[in-house]
């Protein structure tokens, strides 16, 4: 009684995607360490960025890997992905300037351990297993270190552990205000799990077009941007905050807009308050 | 949770393969000197604890019984819902007990989140037999085997036309008891030990007392403990395929697989949750 | 004595809170034929039965209200930090998270549905104009009574997690709940209305769901007002009576012995035990063995 998944052929092949989805997500989280060179936030919303051009990347691993049928839903995929996905992220983020870099090591090694495991020891023998395991885990890393670097201006560990409180005008550093002490870290990884399942989960079927999957996967990163942003206000300086609040709504009603329009495009038929068409034949 | 087919898995169980046991125990020791260098015996015995609590989250959810979607439509015993995610379910209300109980000592707490993941399902295993039995007029019956080897209850006349089976017999409401315990049992182990390390660590690296970083320390232990819990419960998950009707289904055979992956997943990811306090300041 | 009292008091408004988001909860996943009954409606346009119910594939319901949850959690924990007043900042950051809920299951629909074209299924627009607003506003009652719930669990039990870690925990507790005790009742009792009672939907006729109302066409509106009966009461009294003995037997015992707890509990699950073994044999007496076997009426 199962459905098989299935997906369409075609599109950019996936090997470019990750090329491009490694190197941009790297460069962006790169460019919000301009914060401490111009010792303001207004870079902030390029760790979002980072995290928008990962999970594009991260559909596509998705895509490859559920269509061989992994037993469980797709949502498991996002799941263990994050889960990889913030511990390399927390540990690469006390390494300070080499946060990024050394982010991708962990994960990597994190998700080629439990595709092997998969792989080798509980024997799913599905080919792309391995990688693509590593690869979801390190776009997990990414998205958690970019939206944390996005939401206070730094992906530096003592900069998630403190924070400010102003009580009666006083300002005192407080580490219970912090991106970690307040558990923000528990929100990015929500987001990012269900964010990197989504687009794929919600597009499968016989007619999914990877333009519109990919669509959709920049869609919902947007839109964990936009709150990541509002959560923003409450670590980093108002302006910088408006900054990030108002480049992820622009980028989310672009790319909800154009999903819409190419959901139109791949639909059998757009119609408002009509009844069910009957197939030709009869049910 | 979605209409997913798995890999058809016909036969006897494959074991695992020699090269995926040798790299195991080799990165599970390796694991072990790096905890040991990193942070001494207490390094060494808060990853034996991950490892354990590892395994026995991978361990518990193999008892506790899942449908999947079939469930849903009253085809196959078992919950409705994903095997991964209701072991989380219960794993995390046995954390939050766990937590709750931290200060009370360490026997305190882990009896604390065993019972709260045992609580959890125990509550949920019967209001799903509630509505079998009084919303859809379904009595309980296996699929798998001829008599509940608990009440020895006999199931094939209770069986309807066309269908594996329905509901939660009573082998399968004991085994979901049994599944929320030992991972609110793991979930709570991983939180505990963690938590020691960083409370150890924390102040001295802050320069700060106890209370102040208690909060880093809570969020730093609780978001690994989370994560660590999906990582072995979708390892787990990968293992059954999906779906299992409890401790008598077939498919509980498999378990050795999954306690091996997931005690080299919990090492793997473990050493860098334990290690994680170790660079900061250093670059 | 008082300070048990008083633990007592906020346990049972924790409880009702629970019982409160749990049904809605169960209702909101109906609605949107969230979780598992969801393979159905995906299956019925494969079987040539084009229908016009919510097909809002978003991720399991545990998954989904973890971050439904965690995200109103961690946004009013936000605007407390801002100092905003924690009821205000609560109610604002359940109407943001409801937000993320809303856009997540137009654009759930509109994929699957796209992506079903092959088998003729068209996306009907006014589904999303008509049913996303109801879905929403159950997503609301839902995150708003848990972040409530966690709050009260925080600041008045003092339990050590931050707001939004909480929220995490009790959302993926809820969806779990939820889904368990709830989709049964929509999955079979709804969608295979016309399946016999009291028998399991034969694999048969699996995708042969329902799809007419008593009057005109069924929409998911129509389920909403079904589940309501049942599915959500029952799923509401599976999390509020989770959280309602979780906070309990902590809150009254732990002042006479620090194994007060855990006695209790074991004690509460020998009693479930003892509940559900009652209701099995009870079934097994009154449903009869089916000596004959049924056709499957598909």
């Amino acid at each position: 009684m199962s459905v098989k998944i299935e997906v369409g052929a075609g599109g950019i092949p996936h090997n470019q995607i990750l090329i491009y989805g490694l190197v941009g997500s790297v460069i962006l989280i790169y460019l919000t360490y301009l914060n401490t060179y111009m010792q303001a936030p207004y870079f902030a919303f390029f760790g979002g960025l980072a995290a928008v051009v990962a999970l594009i990347w991260g559909t596509d691993t998705i895509k490859h890997l559920c269509s061989y049928g992994l037993g469980t839903g797709v949502p498991s995929a996002g799941m263990i992905a994050l889960g990889s996905g913030v511990i390399a992220a927390l540990f690469g983020a006390t390494t300070g300037i080499f946060a990024p870099i050394v982010t991708v090591i962990i994960a990597a090694i994190i998700g080629a351990v439990a595709g092997l495991m998969a792989n080798a020891v509980v024997r799913m023998d599905i080919p792309v297993m391995v990688v693509s395991l590593i690869e979801l885990a390190i776009v997990g890393a990414i998205t958690v270190l970019g939206l944390a670097a996005m939401a206070c201006g730094t992906f530096e560990f003592l900069g998630m552990i403190t924070g400010q409180i102003s009580i009666l005008g006083f300002t005192i550093t407080s580490y219970e205000t912090s991106l970690i002490g307040g558990s923000i870290i528990a929100v990015i990884f929500m987001l990012g799990a269900i964010a990197i399942q989504h687009s794929f989960n919600a597009c499968l079927g016989p007619g999914e077009q990877q333009d519109r999957t990919l669509m959709l996967a920049a869609e919902c990163g947007f839109l964990s941007m936009i709150v990541v942003a509002i959560m923003s206000f409450a670590f980093i300086d108002r302006y910088a905050a408006i900054i990030t609040l108002v480049i992820s709504i622009i980028g989310w009603l672009y790319t909800y807009a154009k999903y819409i329009e190419l959901s139109k495009r791949d639909a059998y038929a757009w119609l408002d308050a009509q009844p069910i068409l009957e197939p030709k034949g009869g049910a | 949770m979605s209409a997913l087919g798995g890999p058809k898995q016909a036969g006897g169980i494959q074991p695992p393969t020699t090269m995926g046991l040798v790299l195991g125990i080799v990165l599970i020791i390796i694991a072990l000197i790096l905890a040991f260098f990193l942070v001494q015996m207490a390094g060494l015995i808060a990853l034996i604890g991950i490892i354990i609590g590892g395994v026995l989250i991978g361990f518990g959810v193999h008892f506790v019984p899942v449908g999947g979607a079939p469930a849903a439509m009253g085809q196959a015993p078992g919950i409705a819902t994903g095997v991964a995610m209701l072991a989380a379910g219960a794993g995390l209300a046995g954390l939050f007990g766990g937590a709750w109980a931290a200060p009370l000592g360490f026997a305190v707490a882990l009896a604390g989140g065993a019972i709260g993941g045992g609580l959890l399902m125990a509550i949920t295993c019967t209001m799903v037999n509630v509505i079998y039995v009084f919303g859809m007029g379904i009595p309980a019956a296996s699929g798998k085997v001829d008599k509940d080897p608990i009440t020895g209850d006999s199931f094939p006349e209770y069986k309807s036309q066309g269908t594996e089976g329905h509901g939660l017999p009573f082998i399968s409401w004991v085994g979901g008891v049994i599944g929320g315990a030992l991972g609110g049992l793991g979930g709570t182990l991983i939180y505990l030990e963690l938590l020691d390390v960083y409370q150890a660590q924390l102040p001295v690296i802050l320069n700060a007392t106890v209370e102040q970083i208690a909060p880093i320390a809570i969020s730093l232990a609780g978001i690994f403990a989370v994560a660590m819990f999906l990582i072995n419960a979708v390892l787990a998950a990968y293992n059954i395929t999906g779906t299992i009707e409890g401790p008598h289904d077939p498919k509980f055979k498999r378990f050795p697989r999954a306690i091996i992956a997931a005690a080299v997943a919990s090492a793997v990811a473990g050493i860098f949750a334990i290690g994680l306090l170790e660079l900061v300041g250093v670059f | 004595m008082e300070e048990i009292i008083f633990g007592i008091g906020i346990t049972a408004l924790a409880g009702a809170l629970a019982t409160v988001a749990g049904a809605a909860e169960d209702v909101e996943s109906d609605i949107g034929s969230q979780g598992d009954p969801n393979s159905q409606v995906q299956l019925a346009p494969q079987m040539g039965y084009i229908h016009r119910i919510f097909n809002k594939a978003i991720a399991g319901e545990p998954p989904a209200y973890g971050l439904w949850v965690a995200l109103g959690a961690g946004l009013a924990w936000a605007f407390m930090a801002m100092q905003i007043n924690p009821i205000l900042a609560i109610v604002l950051g359940s109407a943001l998270a409801v937000f993320v809920q809303g856009v997540y299951a137009t654009t759930a629909y509109l994929g699957r549905t796209a992506s079903l074209a092959k088998f003729g299924q068209p996306v009907y627009i006014d589904i999303l104009k008509s049913m996303t607003t109801v879905t929403m506003a159950h997503a609301f009652v839902a995150i708003f009574a848990t972040v409530a719930m966690c709050h009260l669990i925080i600041s008045a039990l003092g339990h050590p997690f931050p707001l939004p870690l909480l929220g995490l925990v009790w959302g993926i507790a809820l969806g779990a709940a939820g889904s368990a005790t709830g989709n049964p009742f929509y999955g079979k009792e709804r969608q295979y209305q016309e399946q016999k009672f009291g028998a399991g939907v034969p694999i048969s006729a699996s995708g042969n769901i329902v799809r007419y109302a008593e009057a005109g066409q069924r929409n998911s509106l129509d389920n909403g007002f079904f589940s309501a009966k049942l599915g959500g009461p029952a799923s509401g009294i599976c999390f509020g009576l989770i959280v309602f003995f979780e906070l309990w037997r902590t809150v009254v015992f732990e002042e006479f012995n620090i194994w007060g707890p855990i006695i209790v509990g074991v004690f509460v699950i020998l009693v479930f035990a003892i509940i559900d073994r009652y209701i099995e044999v009870w079934a097994r007496k009154n449903f009869g063995p089916y000596t004959a076997p049924e056709e499957a009426s598909s």
